[in-house]
């Protein structure tokens, strides 16, 4: 029988699962592959199969200055709300797991609301309270509100990592004679700080890409970048905003890139 | 662990978070929720009253689509689960085993990719793929498999399509840190014992992975049941869900009275199915309830 | 010499910046009692373009003031969310439905006069007629386009949509969330029926017309109808002749029942802390010059008769009293107070 530990037989089965695999990513991938070729090409509107390769659709992306503003405005409101939510959530999660807070179940089913309330209503209740309250729509208004649908998913993962977190680690280092505090600075947190960067990449994913909420809550020139784009498609449906659609991936997957660098999401795997 | 020892110290950590929750969303939502009582809104409107009739509208459904709309609602939040399920379970698998850190790195890539595409642009993409005139009818009928047009938009069929799309990344990113903490050695030990490759699967990784799949499922039906945006571009009229209809009411009919008692309604049915999920969870992988 | 000449460049030194302390100071407060802030709607696409890029800055110059102008669609909710007295537009530009609805929530005024906007003696009578609330400004017809390279004759009823060689392949609008949509369904009343409100002869016109495409906004027909998604469907004028010059297989054709108008509608809310500017506003969009602008830059028909077009746009929209007695201005208030049962009633019709 098969004794070998690491190399796997390359047979029929691992064939299947591998061609399942690329298939299941073809799908993902595909309408990515349509956007792009939709942003090189030049018709204005989208057509199949394309007629050519032109670069104008990016060219009027990067003149615009709507488009530059929002993007830059999508760009640092989500790193603030990669930030905070990652310091709110994974604190809540430390307190939920080791806190032994009465009604434990109910309050994570709590903080996991957000997610399941459509996010028109989020937007339209906040922005009832921001001006019944008086203070209008303020950018931290705008970032607290994003903090708040990304939460949840830090929450969420960092709830995973320290469900099967060994305790026995940190109680090594305490009987060696470390304080609390130094356990959970130079042990506890490095060990679950994988699982909370990967509520982070959510989180600034979420924020990034958010739309309803932040319909509600922009002002006149300062609009983040999926408003500026559902606008600018309600009445000029071309190639200008899969151009927008190309260089946002390309950006958030450089940022993504270079947490999984230092932070090493594959630690988080491996955990 | 004892549910009934004092709280630590530790617990205080909930404090930004609640404090978060109740600034931004227990008080907004309990104005909504108040509103949902009035016929209008009574900081604007003096003649506005306490009235149970937005809840009547939808408990009676004389117009015969509010029904409806909630069982759509649910139908196509659970047909999205599953099939991001069934899609997200191998990748999450061949992410979480893969030994390469390059080949992890493009997978990872690929995955969320399609979550940074932006919900305008790829729910375009998907009607180009999609539509009567789009590249796989366009395919198809070129090469002879059909002669009319498939119809595979407009309607709930590309509505899940879209859906599971971006919601398969959400799948995977959860399923691929659980995957990833089986030990591979229960796996090798029971190969050893002489079961194949399936067997083990089925009997091994696949319940220890159970925690991840209800957490990841829950996640995807979560946020399907909450989508409005995706739901109204891809399924034209024959799609109605329970947030079309909220959305609808605040742009179109300006009656956020009665959206926000749809909103309430939504609320209560979802947070019962989370509740039931999380008893489940907890029964099954005897667990404390995982979210 | 040299000290002296160091003192008073010290001297001089300090004395400037005193003075620039002053003006630092002082400026805001010089500029406050001159800048006003006019809060505003526009729509984005060309339109917002030309407005950010030409009218906006031309009208903030001449009236000293900023503009303020938001494009995240849709204002209403969040008009009728802000305080009365203190509401978060001065001018709403929107269709005339929308007009009609936030009138009923009395959240813009009713009545727009020559007395408080002088150009309006110069417009055409649907305009200011008793079926709009507040200023028209611009209007579209909404008719019916098509494919020229399908060997369509070009429609002239509205009959011609439910021909059934187009099932499949022709077009309409989510009739909840749709003004146009709306103003077709009304129109069904009318070619089918006894006219505009005949409720019961659309329903059964709808039955007639499935199945049918339908979407979300005008947008979305331009490329249904440009892709070959579609061979016929509702649509404006606007919507067609935008891409003129492009050689593209689509035209507009307006039935011979008649066009309905779409119109782009100004108003004033009535909690606007800045009424002479949003006034002087509406005024100035009513300019000859700015609304010769605008009409050639997005293919509007302008609601002044004073206006000359260049002749291919002339030719083309509505700008003669002959033209624009074609135009059918639907009852929105009738409708408004109906929309509820009837978006129940076709979105069960047109379900599957």
């Amino acid at each position: 029988m098969s004794g070998a530990t690491n190399k796997r037989p390359f047979d029929a089965g691992h064939a299947a699962y591998l061609a399942l695999n690329i298939l299941l990513l073809v799908f993902l991938l595909a309408p990515i592959a349509i956007v792009l070729i939709f942003a090189l090409n030049p018709t204005p509107f989208i057509s199949f199969p394309p007629v050519g390769v032109s670069l104008r659709w990016f060219e009027k992306f990067f003149a615009s200055d709507e488009f530059m503003n929002a993007l830059w405005l999508s760009l640092w409101v989500a790193s603030v709300v990669l930030a905070l939510s990652v310091l709110i959530g994974g604190a809540c999660a430390l307190a939920l797991v080791r806190g032994c807070l009465p009604g434990r179940t109910f309050l994570t089913a709590f903080f996991m609301s957000p997610l399941m309330l459509p996010a028109i209503l989020t937007g339209l209740a906040l922005f009832q309270a921001y001006l019944l309250v008086g203070i209008g729509r303020p950018v931290w208004g705008l970032i607290l509100a994003h903090t708040l649908v990304a939460v949840p998913y830090v929450i969420r993962t960092t709830l995973a990592v320290l469900h099967n977190f060994d305790r026995r680690i940190e109680e090594a280092a305490a009987v060696l004679g470390a304080s609390p505090a130094r356990v959970f600075f130079e042990v506890t947190l490095p060990l679950i700080r994988p699982g909370v960067f990967a509520g982070g990449v959510f989180a600034f994913i979420v924020s990034f890409d958010q739309f309803p909420v932040s319909l509600f809550l922009v002002v006149p020139k300062g609009e983040t970048l999926p408003v500026v784009l559902f606008n600018y498609m309600k009445f000029d449906l071309d190639g200008a905003i899969a151009a927008a659609s190309m260089v946002s991936i390309l950006l958030a997957l450089s940022v993504v890139l270079v947490l999984e660098r230092l932070i090493g999401l594959k630690a988080y795997v491996k955990l | 662990m004892s549910t009934w020892a004092r709280p630590s110290p530790i617990a205080w950590l909930v404090a930004p978070a609640a404090l978060l929750f109740v600034l931004f969303f227990i008080l907004p939502f309990g104005v909504m929720a108040a509103m949902s009582l009035f016929s209008g809104n009574p900081a604007n409107n003096p003649n506005a009253f306490l009235t149970t009739r937005h809840y009547e509208r939808f408990l009676f459904d004389t117009a015969g689509i509010y029904h409806d709309a909630l069982w759509s609602t649910m139908r196509i939040g659970l047909i999205t689960t599953i099939v991001a399920l069934l899609i997200g379970y191998p990748l999450a698998h061949w992410m979480a085993r893969m030994q390469s850190r390059l080949g992890h790195a493009l997978v990872l890539m690929a995955v969320i990719a399609p979550m940074l595409t932006g919900i305008v642009v790829r729910t375009f993409a998907w009607m180009t793929i999609l539509q009567d005139k789009g590249v796989i009818n366009t395919l198809l009928i070129q090469w002879g498999l059909t002669d009319k047009p498939l119809p595979l938009m407009y309607n709930e069929f590309g509505t899940v399509v879209a859906l599971v799309h971006i919601y398969v990344p959400f799948m995977v990113l959860t399923l691929t840190g659980v995957i990833g903490r089986i030990d591979e050695r229960l796996e090798q030990a029971a190969r050893s014992l002489g079961a194949g490759r399936l067997r083990a699967f089925v009997e091994v990784t696949l319940p220890l992975s159970l925690p991840g799949i209800l957490a990841g499922s829950l996640l995807v039906f979560a946020l399907s049941i909450s989508a409005y945006v995706t739901p109204s571009l891809m399924g034209g009229t024959n799609v109605l869900t329970l947030p079309m209809l909220i959305a609808q009411q605040v742009g179109t009919s300006f009656n956020p009275n009665f959206a926000g008692a749809l909103g309430v309604i939504l609320l209560l049915v979802s947070l019962v199915i989370v509740v039931a999920y999380n008893r489940i969870l907890a029964r099954l992988s005897g667990e404390q309830g995982m979210a | 010499m040299i000290s002296r000449h160091k003192i008073s460049r010290r001297q001089a030194l300090r004395a400037s910046a005193g003075l620039a302390a002053i003006a630092a100071v002082g400026a805001p407060s010089i500029l406050h009692a001159q800048t006003r802030t006019l809060k505003i709607t526009t729509w984005g696409g060309k339109w917002g373009d030309v407005m950010k890029a030409t009218v906006l800055p031309a009208f903030e110059k001449e009236f000293k003031c900023t503009v303020s102008a938001d494009q995240a669609f849709p204002f209403v909710p969040k008009l009728q969310a802000s305080p009365r007295n203190d509401p978060i537009y001065d001018v709403l530009h929107t269709n005339s439905n929308e007009q009609w609805s936030s009138l009923v929530e009395g959240l813009v005024m009713d009545k727009i006069t020559a007395k408080e906007v002088p150009n309006v003696a110069d417009v055409y009578p649907y305009a200011v007629s008793d079926k709009i609330v507040g200023v028209t400004i611009f209007t579209s017809a909404i008719g019916l386009g098509f494919r020229t390279d399908k060997g369509l004759a070009k429609p002239t009823s509205w009959k011609d949509l439910a021909d059934p060689k187009l099932a499949g392949s022709r077009g309409g609008y989510i009739i909840p969330v749709n003004s146009l949509g709306q103003a077709h369904f009304m129109m069904l009343g009318k070619v089918y029926g006894k006219g505009l409100t005949d409720l019961d002869a659309a329903y059964k016109a709808l039955e007639t017309l499935k199945p049918i495409k339908l979407v979300d906004f005008t947008g979305q027909m331009e490329k249904m109808l440009l892709s070959g998604e579609v061979s016929m469907g509702v649509i404006h004028d606007s919507g067609v002749y935008r891409y003129d010059g492009q050689n593209q297989p689509v035209d507009f054709a307006g039935p011979s029942e008649g066009v309905l108008a779409l119109e782009q509608v100004l108003n004033v809310t009535p909690g606007s802390k800045v009424k002479d500017l949003a006034f002087g506003y509406i005024n100035y969009m009513l300019r000859p010059d700015v609304q010769k602008l605008l009409a050639e830059a997005v293919w509007y028909s302008p609601a002044s008769k004073k206006v000359k077009l260049d002749a291919k746009y002339d030719a083309r929209l509505l700008t003669t009293p002959a033209k624009v007695a074609t135009l059918i201005q639907p009852d929105w208030k009738w409708y408004n107070a109906r929309k509820e049962d009837i978006d129940a009633r076709v979105t069960k019709i047109l379900k599957g």
